[in-house]
């Protein structure tokens, strides 16, 4: 096998490293369910690089599309072309519900300590003081997929013990009728299928401890320090286990998404 | 001829109060034609189940047409990271808001088309969206059976009985008066097409009691019936059909028009002050006597960038990105 030829600190931007970063965590046949946004550049660079046989859905009801050009949106005319099948939520989220999905990228506003993420309010949510899109499906990937990748901004308010509102289940959930926070596994019985396997910030990769469920640092990416992850968390993160660097772009990566993925830069700059 | 009205006997369909559900995916294909001239009409108290929103039910929200707003999502994806009439109305108490996930709501549409009042699910479980501290209809006394389409429960939770594989969440069929919907063709007698991505368009239809299909073009039923597996909703379950061209701007519709991003993107971001958006509104809405002045404004050179190429079944030209 070839050397890989890596890029060097500033001749890539942080967004590359996330999207590459977020590539290499396909694995080739899998089914991937990708939101807008940096899921998009990730699993197109995974399908032209380490995982050509993977499959992409888009939520709004494309099955394998090949756009010709990056759609803007799940709902874009874009994610059509040459799809094995055009349908709708009914078809994407019964495959989901019925443990089709192999890997779903999800997003957020905040992220706690066990992975439970929240996109609908800051504050209490009868009062909130901001108001953010809310939940879309990442509940419903990030509960019924095998295997779900977040991508953060790394940020104090944003990494924290507790989050104001639990909108998608992380490693440790509230049980419902009762409310009472038990184990993921417990939570959800004998349908338990997996679910958050890491995150991926602008600074680091974090993973999860498979007994406690707690976030780790796992990676961290090059020009940063443990120090500098540390400082930006709200609470107390296991660092004892990290592997050393992110694996960098190599140039290779670094051209697909400029030239083949996004070359007309609708989410790269 | 007989189902065929204007964009303003359309909105005369609606009433004050009415549960309301729309056609389309976030920034894609909603009936913006309608969307205007409810606002134009000044229709109050509306209650908007959708399975997700968008530019649409932000743009409701924020001329105070919305008493509840039922769903899952609200923003402008790209061109507008949050729904900013909801997140303002919200944080100052005069909007209500009912959270339920993407496939819940999904769930809640399909049990509402099958005629079922609820359905099981898995998803979502352990998140504060099944919060009973967060109905909020349940809190405001609204569950009390006074409006029949309102749910007596937000949620239950039920033993699988026939296998034994757990506890399932149901949630409630969504039961809407109304659902406008905006596609691509529609027959004479009603028969829908719709081009693309179906979104969640047939369980919305299905589910309401009324349905107003807005379509870029009326064709004739005989035409559509060359094809009938392309075809998704049948005419008995459309009572009124209006023909308007352009009819989902500045959301995007497949084989016919780009998403106008500038335009949703200088919405958004008017629309942090409610003084933004009546100005906003003044200029685009009030200002403008109907729809097709509303064309008129936009001018034809911004249309033709938008409009798709018929071969990709969207717009080569439109300029997206920063390259």
């Amino acid at each position: 096998m070839m050397e890989k030829n890596y890029a060097k600190p500033g001749e890539y931007k942080v967004i590359d490293l996330l999207a590459v970063a977020a590539a290499r965590e396909v694995n080739d046949g899998e089914v991937v369910f990708a939101g807008t946004g940096l899921p998009m550049l990730a699993i197109m660079l995974a399908q032209k690089t380490t995982a050509p046989n993977s499959y992409l859905i888009y939520e709004a009801g494309t099955i394998d599309g090949k756009s010709l050009h990056l759609p803007a949106s799940v709902g874009d005319a874009r994610c059509v072309y040459q799809a094995a099948v055009a349908s709708g939520l009914y078809d994407v989220f019964g495959q989901l519900q019925r443990g089709r999905i192999d890997l779903g990228y999800l997003g957020g506003a905040e992220i706690d300590m066990y992975g439970n993420v929240n996109t609908t309010v800051i504050g209490d949510y009868t009062k909130p003081q901001i108001r953010f899109p809310g939940s879309g499906g990442n509940p419903d990937i990030n509960s019924m997929a095998r295997r779900t990748v977040f991508i953060m901004v790394q940020e104090k308010r944003r990494f924290r013990e507790k989050v104001d509102y639990i909108t998608s289940p992380g490693w440790r959930v509230r049980k419902w009728p009762g409310g009472q926070m038990v184990s993921r596994q417990e939570a959800f019985g004998k349908t338990f299928r997996g679910g958050p396997s890491a995150v991926i910030s602008n600074m680091a990769v974090f993973r999860f401890d498979e007994e406690t469920g707690l976030m780790y640092l796992d990676t961290v990416h090059p020009g940063y320090t443990v120090n500098d992850v540390l400082n930006n968390v709200d609470f107390k993160l296991d660092v004892s286990r990290v592997k050393g660097e992110t694996e960098p772009p190599t140039h290779e990566e670094l051209h697909i998404l400029y030239h083949e993925v996004d070359p007309e830069g609708i989410f790269l700059p | 001829m007989g189902k065929r009205i204007t964009v303003q006997e359309a909105v005369g369909m609606i009433n004050d109060g009415d549960m309301i559900t729309f056609s389309g995916f976030t920034i894609w294909r909603r009936p913006m034609a309608v969307i205007y001239e409810i606002i134009r009409q000044r229709k109050r108290n509306l209650h908007l189940i959708e399975v997700n929103s968008g530019t649409h039910g932000d743009m409701l929200v924020g001329a105070g047409c919305v008493k509840v707003w039922e769903s899952c999502w609200i923003g402008h994806e790209l061109f507008g990271k949050l729904g900013g009439n909801l997140d303002r109305k919200v944080r100052n108490g005069e909007v209500i808001t009912e959270d339920y996930s993407h496939h819940q709501m999904l769930l809640r549409m399909a049990a509402g088309a099958l005629g079922i009042p609820y359905i099981p699910t898995w998803a979502s479980r352990g998140t504060d969206i099944l919060n009973p501290e967060y109905d909020m209809l349940g809190k405001l006394g609204m569950r009390d059976g006074s409006n029949p389409r309102i749910s007596r429960q937000k949620a239950q939770w039920v033993e699988d009985p026939f296998f034994e594989e757990g506890t399932l969440i149901h949630v409630p069929a969504a039961r809407p008066n109304i659902c406008i919907a905006h596609v691509q063709q529609v027959g004479e007698d009603g028969t829908v097409r719709v081009w693309g991505q179906k979104y969640a368009d047939e369980e919305a239809i299905k589910a309401a009691d009324k349905v107003i299909v807005v379509a870029e073009e009326v064709v004739p039923e005989e035409y559509l019936r060359r094809e009938p597996s392309q075809n998704l909703i049948p005419p008995y379950l459309v009572d009124a059909i209006v023909e308007q061209p352009w009819g989902a701007h500045p959301t995007g519709n497949f084989g016919c028009y780009e998403v106008d991003g500038p335009f949703m993107r200088d919405f958004y971001n008017k629309t942090r002050t409610q003084e933004g958006f009546d100005a906003w509104a003044e200029e685009w809405i009030f200002g403008v006597p109907d729809f097709d002045a509303y064309l008129e404004k936009l001018g034809y050179k911004r249309l033709q960038s938008l409009k798709a190429n018929s071969a990709y079944k969207y717009s080569n030209q439109a300029k997206r990105g920063s390259r």
